[in-house]
C-alpha cells in the first residue's frame, strides 16, 4: 500500500525538485524582495512595503516608457504581425508549385535566435553602410535616411521591423494548420447559394479559425510582453532609454544598479501581466479539451 | 480548402505577390551574406548590391577561429547534447506519473506545473543568482543544467503529459500480466509509443536551448564556457567596425539552425500545430 501511494512520488521527484529550486521558490522570494530596499551585497534589506511598485508608478518615466513600449509592441504584433501570418496563410493555402519552398522561406526566421536576428540587422540599419540606407541613396531618397536604431524617434519601431521580419511564420503556421482542417462542403455550399468570395472568407473561414486566433493570440501577447532578445541585442534599450521595455528595464535595475528591489517590483509586473493572459487561455482550453 | 476555380490571371498575381514577398525576405540574407563574403576594401569601394568581387572564405576562418566562433559552438552543441535528454527523460518520468500510476495528486500537480508556464524568467533570476553563488554552482557546467533543465520541465510536461494520455490503457494492463514493472512500462512501452511527441519535443527543445539568451547573459559569465548568443554579442562588442568579419559570424551562427530546420522542417511545422492543439 505504502509503497503504491510513495511510486508516482518518485518518478515525479527529480521534475519537482528541479521545479521547486529553479523556478517556484525563486518566483516566491523574488515577490519578497520586491518589498525591500537592497543592492545585493549589503547584508540587511531596508523593508519599504509597496515603495518599490509605488517608485515605478509614480516617480520612474523610463518605467512608463516601458509600459507604453510593451503596449506599443502588442499592438503591433496582433495587428502586423498576425494579420500579415493569417494574408500569407491564406495565400499558402492553395494549389500551388512551390508551397512548401515558400513557406520554409517565411517561417525560417523565427527559428532563428533573436540575437543572431538583432545583430544581422543591426548592419541592415548601419548608418553609411547598411542596407536601408544605401537603398534609399540608389532611389533617390537622400532625405528619407536615418540613423535608425541610433535616434529615439526611429529606433522602436526599426527594431520591430526586424521583429516582424523574425515573426511572421510562426502566426503563418498556425494558421495554415487551423485552415487545413476547415473541410471542404461549407465552401461547395456557399458557392451554389451564390457567396461572393469575401462572403465565404467572413462567414465561413473566419469563424472556423477561432480556435486557431485564441492560440495566436494567446501566444502573441505573452511573447509581446516578455520581447527582450531582440531588443536587447539591437539597442540595449537605447539611445535615451527609448526602447526600453519591462524585460530590459528589469535587467538593467537589477544587474546594472543593483536596485534588485526595484527589479523584482518590475518582474511581478511581468508575472501580474502573464496571469492576466495565461489563466484565462488555460481556462479557455482545458475546458474545450474535457468536452 | 481547395478553390472551386481558379481564373488564371488570379494564380499569375498570386506567385507575383509571393515571390515578391520572399525576396523581401531573403534580401537581409543576402545582404549579410554578401557582406561576409567580401574584401574590407570591396566593401568600401562596390556597391552594397553587387557580388563580392572575389569570395573571400577566409573571413570564415578567421571568426571561426580567432573570432572563436568554434568555441561559443561546441560549448552550445555541448549544452544541447547533455540537456535535451536529459530534461526529456525528466520530463518524461513526471508526465509517467501524472498520467499511468493511478496518482490521486495527478491533476493538481499538474497544474502546479502549469504555475510555470506563467513565471516569467525574469522573476527567478536574483535568487537563482544567489544559490547558484552560495552553492558555486556559478560557470559550471551543473549550474547551467541545473537551470537550463528547469525552464523546460512546464512545457515539456504539458506536452508529455498530453501525448501519454492518448496512448490507451488497456497496453498497461497487458504489460502487467506478462510481468512488466512500473520501470518496464515506462520503457518498454511508454516511452516507445510517445517518439512522434518525444521527436517534435527534441527539436523544440534543442532549438529554444540552441537560442537561449537570458539565462545564458546571466548565468554564463566565463569567455571560455559562452554560447552562440552570449559568444556572438561578446564577438560583435569586439569586432564593432570590422563588418565584414562580424557578418561572417552572423552567417557561421544562422547555419547550424539552417542545417536542423532543413533536416526536420515537418516536426517543426506539425509538431507547432500539434503541441498547440494538445
Amino acid at each position: 500500500m505504502t509503497t503504491r501511494t510513495l511510486k508516482p512520488w518518485l518518478f515525479l521527484m527529480p521534475a519537482l525538485v528541479i521545479y521547486l529550486t529553479v523556478i517556484f521558490v525563486p518566483s516566491i522570494y523574488t515577490f519578497f524582495l520586491s518589498f525591500f530596499r537592497w543592492n545585493g551585497v549589503t547584508p540587511d534589506k531596508e523593508f519599504v512595503g509597496l515603495g518599490n511598485y509605488t517608485d515605478l508608478i509614480m516617480n520612474d518615466t523610463v518605467f512608463a516608457r516601458a509600459l507604453r513600449n510593451n503596449l506599443l509592441w502588442t499592438i503591433g504584433s496582433l495587428t502586423l504581425i498576425m494579420g500579415f501570418g493569417l494574408i500569407l496563410a491564406l495565400m499558402l493555402n492553395k494549389k500551388l508549385k512551390g508551397r512548401i519552398v515558400f513557406r520554409g522561406i517565411f517561417y525560417f526566421p523565427y527559428v532563428l535566435s533573436g540575437i543572431i536576428v538583432a545583430t544581422g540587422w543591426t548592419w541592415i540599419y548601419n548608418p553609411t553602410q547598411g542596407f536601408v540606407n544605401k537603398a534609399l541613396e540608389l532611389l533617390g531618397l537622400e532625405s528619407w535616411k536615418h540613423a535608425w536604431l541610433a535616434e529615439p524617434k526611429t529606433a522602436l519601431y526599426a527594431v520591430f521591423v526586424a521583429a516582424l521580419w523574425q515573426g511572421i511564420g510562426q502566426p503563418m503556421v498556425l494558421f495554415l494548420a487551423g485552415l487545413q482542417t476547415i473541410p471542404q462542403d461549407p465552401y461547395e455550399a456557399a458557392y451554389i447559394d451564390g457567396a461572393k468570395p469575401h462572403q465565404s472568407f467572413w462567414y465561413i473561414t473566419l469563424p472556423l479559425l477561432r480556435e486557431t486566433f485564441v492560440i495566436v493570440i494567446a501566444t502573441t501577447l505573452i511573447a509581446s510582453m516578455k520581447v527582450y532578445d531582440i531588443i536587447y541585442g539591437m539597442t540595449g534599450g537605447g539611445p535615451a532609454e527609448s526602447t526600453q521595455v519591462l524585460s530590459s528595464w528589469m535587467y538593467n535595475q537589477t544587474f546594472k544598479f543593483a536596485n534588485i528591489g526595484t527589479g523584482s517590483a518590475i518582474s511581478f509586473f511581468l508575472v501580474m501581466i502573464s496571469m492576466i493572459v495565461i489563466i484565462p487561455y488555460v481556462y479557455y482550453t482545458t475546458k474545450k479539451s474535457h468536452v | 480548402m481547395e478553390e472551386l476555380r481558379v481564373h488564371p490571371g488570379i494564380q499569375a498575381l498570386r506567385y507575383t505577390v509571393l515571390i515578391l514577398l520572399a525576396a523581401i525576405f531573403l534580401i537581409p540574407v543576402l545582404f549579410i551574406a554578401f557582406t561576409a563574403l567580401k574584401s574590407k576594401s570591396d566593401l568600401l569601394t562596390s556597391p552594397f548590391y553587387a557580388l563580392p568581387q572575389k569570395f573571400q572564405w577566409g573571413n570564415f576562418a578567421e571568426a571561426w577561429n580567432q573570432g572563436k566562433m568554434s568555441m561559443y559552438m561546441s560549448n552550445t552543441a555541448f549544452i544541447c547534447l547533455v540537456k535535451v535528454p536529459l530534461g526529456i527523460m525528466i520530463e518524461a518520468l513526471a508526465a509517467f506519473a501524472l498520467t499511468r500510476l493511478n496518482f490521486k495528486w495527478s491533476n493538481s500537480m499538474f497544474a502546479f506545473f502549469l504555475v510555470g508556464m506563467m513565471i516569467p524568467i525574469q522573476a527567478t533570476l536574483v535568487p537563482l543568482n544567489i544559490f547558484l553563488n552560495k552553492t558555486h554552482l556559478v560557470n559550471t557546467y551543473p549550474g547551467i543544467f541545473l537551470v537550463y533543465v528547469g525552464f523546460g520541465i512546464p512545457f515539456g510536461i504539458l506536452i508529455l503529459r498530453g501525448f501519454f494520455r492518448t496512448i490507451p490503457k488497456e497496453i498497461d494492463e497487458s504489460a502487467l500480466i506478462d510481468g512488466c514493472g512500473d520501470m518496464g512500462k515506462f520503457y518498454r512501452i511508454v516511452l516507445p509509443l510517445a517518439m512522434p511527441a518525444i521527436a517534435t519535443l527534441v527539436i523544440f527543445d534543442f532549438m529554444a536551448t540552441w537560442n537561449e539568451f537570458l539565462l545564458a547573459q546571466i548565468f554564463i559569465t566565463k569567455d571560455s564556457m559562452r554560447t552562440i548568443t552570449t559568444g556572438l554579442l561578446s564577438f560583435k562588442g569586439e569586432h564593432a567596425t570590422d563588418y565584414t568579419l562580424m557578418n561572417a559570424g552572423v552567417l557561421i551562427s544562422i547555419i547550424p539552425t539552417l542545417v536542423v530546420y532543413l533536416l526536420f522542417q515537418k516536426y517543426f511545422v506539425s509538431g507547432l500545430a500539434g503541441s498547440v492543439k494538445g
